[in-house]
This record gives structure tokens, C-alpha cells and sequence, in this order.
């Protein structure tokens, strides 16, 4: 290594310290022979991935500054399209309204050519200083939507809360809805409910009638049943450990295990597939909604909509009404 | 309506190339690991485009290809195409047999020319219930999965024939036929005995042509709390490169948006805490 490069005998450093301070960099000979004569290249191999890596790094900040670029625009035209949809929303709750009669509701909902069977909501517990929002808040939401379901006609209705916030408030619950039935419908033809919780396989009947047999056997005007995340992925580990206990005991075989049998045990244990979810969440999550009853459920959602009202209820049955369902076809 | 631009020169070597560089882009923030594709609308489009049914789904193919590309290009993990569903066996003789040909063809297509998995190196994975299936077309799926089965840079999840609920029930018969002991049995284990087990979990779920439902679609997957469902309007045919980059940015901005919330949200919990 020691040839004469243009007459000069080429340096050779033993502590590349001594060249570049105490940083570790470990510059090879043909680095530095390049430095001293631009003839020779740098030929090391770390030298060259050393260099990759840097263009490669700067190409990456190059490449996520644009990205951040493009996040300041698409931020900017989020911003506006929130905008545009709460002024819409806003312009749609005071286009249609209930105003407390079962009538008007009525009139909305005969127009269209077909009604869900089974409804679903998906309610969220919002925060206590929001408007509308904390425990009673939610209270009046899912009251104020089984006024509106049995008004327009249908007979089922599942509220989906995820932590189960009114399956624990049964009492209030039904203080709350007999209520609003009240107000609806005035003090002497006050409709028959029964709140269900699926998953305690418990049923209230009324206000106070749990133990008035001539009321349970009277016809049911609207049925509620109460749902949380527990009756989702939780309720298919339960009923799997059911089949699998049956299997311990020979009672039933691997075999047996069909997707009509778990659909009629999953019905048992939560209820039927809702024909229409209407989720009043801003955006659509499922948040652990029962997976296998969601099958061929239609959403509906309006985005950055949070609020339970008459115009997102009528919205979604409109839309539905319109919706073709044709199974594989 | 932009069929303009085409007419310009070197129009499409440019779209490539903007295509690519996007891409690169997005890599740089968070992307989805896994995307789940239902893709309606090829015989709306047939009939739209007054061309025969086995056209639009032709159409179809090539629209995935070109997405599917776009997708492994900024670095999705899998996807999952929902290409046949079980119900799918009720539509009349011809269009079943046909699309079994079709995808006899398509698959033998895929594996000779290999051109799309070699490039990125895509592991084939049929998911179904394959007992359902006519034997040599059967046999065209195997070949497939057997040939691309080293490929380890990415996965394409084909469903056919798929529902979720066979995919669920599937999964419990599973657990239960090897004796597992009933404290084991959880919804990790569900899960690691679903078709998609050993893959990332889906991110995004993304539905053409404007319907509303699932359709027995990756259903134990979707309600997961940080899956985004993606519904467009446009039919699956098409369907571009740049629409899926559109939400690519949205998905990105969203999570990149959560991601830092969280972190703002454990600050203040750590300094209460404190």
C-alpha cells in the first residue's frame, strides 16, 4: 500500500480518531486514499452501504415531509367537510322533527315501501359535560328511540351500548321509557314493553309488571333488548366452551357442529340478526359489536353525527326502504 | 370524465410514475398490514357498459390486479379478496360454471406467468370451504398455493367459497375435534384457529358500488375496534390505483391523528398519576 499517488506518499492512520474526532466513524483505506486523490474511488463495501443509507434516509424524510404536506391539506379539507356535515346535520334536525306525536312519525314512515323487522342502534356514553351527554343523556336516547321505533311500526329493537351502561340501570331504564311512552302517547293508552336482557335471560315487563301475568300475556307492543360487548366474541367463547364440555361427555361430536347450529344456539343466547343497524357514532365502528349478527345487517351512519335524533332515525329507514338484499345472488 | 389526460403523451408513464412515488410516500407513515376487499359491481358495470357478463368480470380481474399492485407497493402485508361466496353456489348453472372456469383459468394464469407474485413475492392462500369445490378446479388452487408457498413478502388471501360464519363455525369444530381443555379456550384461540391465522389482523375493509352491509364478510375480523370500513361508491371495475391511494391518505392521517392522541392522553395519565 505504500505506491506513490502523484508523488505523495499516501497517509495511513492507524486510530481514525486521531482523523475524525471521537465520533465512530471508521473510515477504510480506500476512503481515505479517495480523499487524497479523487482518482481512486471509494470501493468499500461499507463505505457504499454507509452512503445508500443516507440517501436512503434522506429520501425518507424527503418522502415524510411530503406526506406531512399532504396531512396539512387533507387536514384542511377534513376540517371543511366537517363543517359541511354538521351544518347539513343540523339543517336535517330542524327539517323534521316529532314534535311528541306519534302521527307525524306515522305519516313519515308510510310512505316507504318496506320496513325493517328488526331494528339495532348503537348508542355511545358520552362524556357528562357534553350536551346531551353522562348517564341521562343515554337514558333519554334509548327511551326517546323505542318511542320512535314502535311509532313507526316495528316491533324489535336492540340497543347496543359497549360497557352495558343501561343493562345495569334496568330500574331507570324503565322509569325512563314509560315516560316518554307517556308523553307520546298520553296518559291513557301508554303502550306494552318489555326490556330483555339477553345475556341474564331476564325480561321487565312494563313499568311494574313483572309479576301481572295479564299483562305478559297481553300482546307486546315493543320489545328491547339490552346489549353490551360481552354478548359478542365473549358469547361465542362461552358457547364454544358449552361444545366442548358437551364433547368431554360424548354428548355430541366434532361432527355435529354446523353453522345452523351455532346460529340457532347464537340466536338463543343474544337474539335475532337486526335487518338495520343505525349507528349514532361519527364515524362507522362496530366497537365489538356481535359478529355474527352482522351478516347482511345494512348500515346506517351519518358522518360526524353524534347525536340520537328524529332525522338520522328516519334517514336510516329511508335508506333501508330503498335497499336490495339478495343473498349470494 | 379525466379520459383526457390518456390522449397526452407519455400519459401513462407518467401516471406510473406518480403512482410510484405516492407510494412511496405513504410508506413512510402508518399503513395498513392487512386490507379486506369485496369487490361489487362487475355485473353492474357489465350492465352499465351494455357488454356481456363475463366481460365485466374480466374487468373486474384486471381491476384487481392493478389494486392489488398499488396495495403491495406501499407495503400492505395481505389481502384478503372475497372472490366467491358459499351463498354464491345459488346463482343459476351457467354463471357458477363460468366463474369456475374463470377462475380455473385465472389461477393457472397467475401461477405460469407469475408475473405479479414474483415481483413482490406473494404467497397464494386459498380460504373456504374447499370440500365445496369441483375437484380439478381444486386441483388448479393447490397447484397454486403449493407453487408460491415460499414467496414470504406478502399474501393474497383468495375466499373462495367463504363465509365468515362457515369461517367461525370452522374454527369452534376445530378447537373442539382436538380435545382442548375448556379453561384454554379464549378469543385468542378462536382467532388463531380462523382461515387468517399467522397473518397480521385486518386494518381496513374497504366495499365498492355503495352497499351497506358485509355480506358475510371477515365478520369476526371487522369489529374490531381499529378496523376502518371503507364503503365507496364506485363499482369494483372501476376502481383505480388512485382511489385506493385516496384512502390510503385517509387511513394514514386517521391513525397517524389516534396515534398521537394516545400519546397526549398517556401523558396526562402518567402526570396524574404523578
Amino acid at each position: 500500500m505504500s505506491t506513490k499517488v502523484n508523488g505523495v506518499e499516501p497517509v495511513e492512520v492507524s486510530d481514525p480518531k486521531l482523523l475524525f474526532g471521537t465520533k465512530p466513524v471508521k473510515p477504510s483505506k480506500d476512503l481515505i486514499k479517495s480523499v487524497v486523490d479523487p482518482r481512486i474511488k471509494a470501493s468499500s463495501k461499507r463505505a457504499k452501504s454507509e452512503g445508500k443509507s443516507i440517501t436512503d434516509r434522506l429520501f425518507f424524510y424527503l418522502f415524510h415531509l411530503i406526506l406531512l404536506t399532504i396531512y396539512g391539506f387533507y387536514s384542511i379539507f377534513r376540517s371543511l367537510q366537517y363543517v359541511n356535515n354538521r351544518i347539513r346535520i343540523k339543517f336535517l334536525n330542524l327539517a323534521y322533527n316529532p314534535s311528541k306525536t306519534p302521527q307525524i312519525i306515522r305519516d313519515d314512515v308510510n310512505k316507504l315501501s318496506k320496513l325493517p323487522k328488526r331494528l339495532s342502534a348503537v348508542l355511545n356514553l358520552k362524556p357528562e359535560e357534553e350536551e346531551g351527554g353522562g348517564f341521562y343523556g343515554l337514558l333519554n336516547d334509548a327511551s326517546e328511540l323505542t318511542t320512535w321505533t314502535l311509532a313507526s311500526g316495528i316491533s324489535t329493537l336492540s340497543i347496543y351500548e359497549y360497557e352495558g351502561t343501561l343493562k345495569n340501570n334496568v330500574e331507570d331504564l324503565r322509569a325512563a321509557i314509560f315516560k316518554k311512552l307517556r308523553d307520546y302517547f298520553g296518559p291513557t293508552s301508554i303502550p306494552k314493553f318489555v326490556v330483555k336482557i339477553p345475556h341474564l335471560n331476564v325480561q321487565f315487563y312494563g313499568l311494574n309488571h313483572d309479576d301481572d301475568d295479564n299483562y305478559k300475556n297481553d300482546v307486546i307492543d315493543i320489545e328491547v333488548s339490552l346489549l353490551s360487548v360481552e354478548d359478542g366474541k365473549a358469547t361465542i367463547v362461552e358457547l364454544t366452551k358449552t361444545l366442548a364440555e358437551l364433547a368431554k361427555k360424548k354428548e355430541i361430536s366434532s361432527k355435529n357442529i354446523t353453522v345452523d347450529l351455532i346460529d340457532g344456539e347464537l340466536t338463543e343466547l343474544v337474539g335475532i340478526e337486526p335487518d338495520l343497524i343505525i349507528l349514532f357514532t361519527p364515524t362507522l365502528a362496530l366497537q365489538g359489536y356481535p359478529p355474527w349478527h352482522i351478516r347482511l345487517s345494512e348500515f346506517y351512519w351519518e358522518a360526524d353525527n353524534e347525536d340520537v335524533t328524529y332525522a338520522i332515525f328516519l334517514r336510516a329507514l329511508q335508506k333501508y326502504s330503498t335497499c336490495k338484499i339478495n343473498v349470494g345472488k | 370524465m379525466m379520459d383526457w389526460i390518456n390522449v397526452l403523451p407519455k400519459a401513462g408513464y407518467l401516471q406510473e410514475q406518480l403512482k410510484n412515488v405516492l407510494a412511496k410516500i405513504l410508506t413512510t407513515g402508518p399503513v395498513p398490514k392487512h386490507i379486506g376487499f369485496v369487490m361489487d359491481g362487475n355485473r353492474r358495470f357489465a350492465r352499465k357498459h351494455k357488454i356481456e357478463l363475463k366481460e365485466g368480470h374480466n374487468a373486474g380481474f384486471e381491476s384487481m390486479a392493478k389494486i392489488l399492485e398499488i396495495c403491495y407497493e406501499c407495503g400492505v402485508e395481505s389481502c384478503t379478496v372475497f372472490a366467491f361466496s358459499i351463498e354464491n353456489f345459488k346463482r343459476n348453472k351457467f354463471e357458477v360454471d363460468w366463474l369456475m372456469e374463470l377462475a380455473k383459468l385465472r389461477f393457472s394464469q397467475m401461477v405460469e406467468q407469475g408475473e405479479i407474485c414474483e415481483q413482490f413475492g406473494i404467497k397464494i392462500k386459498v380460504l373456504g370451504d374447499k370440500s365445496l369445490l369441483p375437484i380439478e378446479v381444486l386441483k388448479v388452487l393447490n397447484q397454486a398455493e403449493e407453487i408460491t408457498k415460499n414467496n414470504n413478502r406478502a399474501i393474497l388471501n383468495v375466499c373462495f367459497p367463504y363465509t365468515a360464519r362457515n369461517e367461525i363455525t370452522n374454527s369452534i369444530k376445530t378447537i373442539i375435534s382436538k380435545k382442548t381443555e375448556v379453561e384454554l379456550i379464549d378469543e385468542q384461540l378462536i382467532e388463531n384457529n380462523l382461515y387468517t391465522k399467522n397473518q397480521a389482523p385486518l386494518d381496513l375493509l374497504i366495499r365498492t358500488s355503495g352497499v351497506t352491509r358485509l355480506s358475510d364478510f371477515l365478520l369476526w375480523q371487522v369489529v374490531d375496534k381499529n378496523v376502518e370500513i371503507e364503503l365507496v361508491d364506485t363499482l369494483w371495475p372501476d376502481l383505480t390505483p388512485l382511489h385506493i391511494i385516496w384512502i390510503l391518505i385517509k387511513f394514514s392521517f386517521k391513525k397517524n391523528y389516534s396515534r398521537q392522541r394516545n400519546n397526549y392522553d398517556e401523558d396526562v395519565g402518567s402526570k396524574k398519576v404523578l
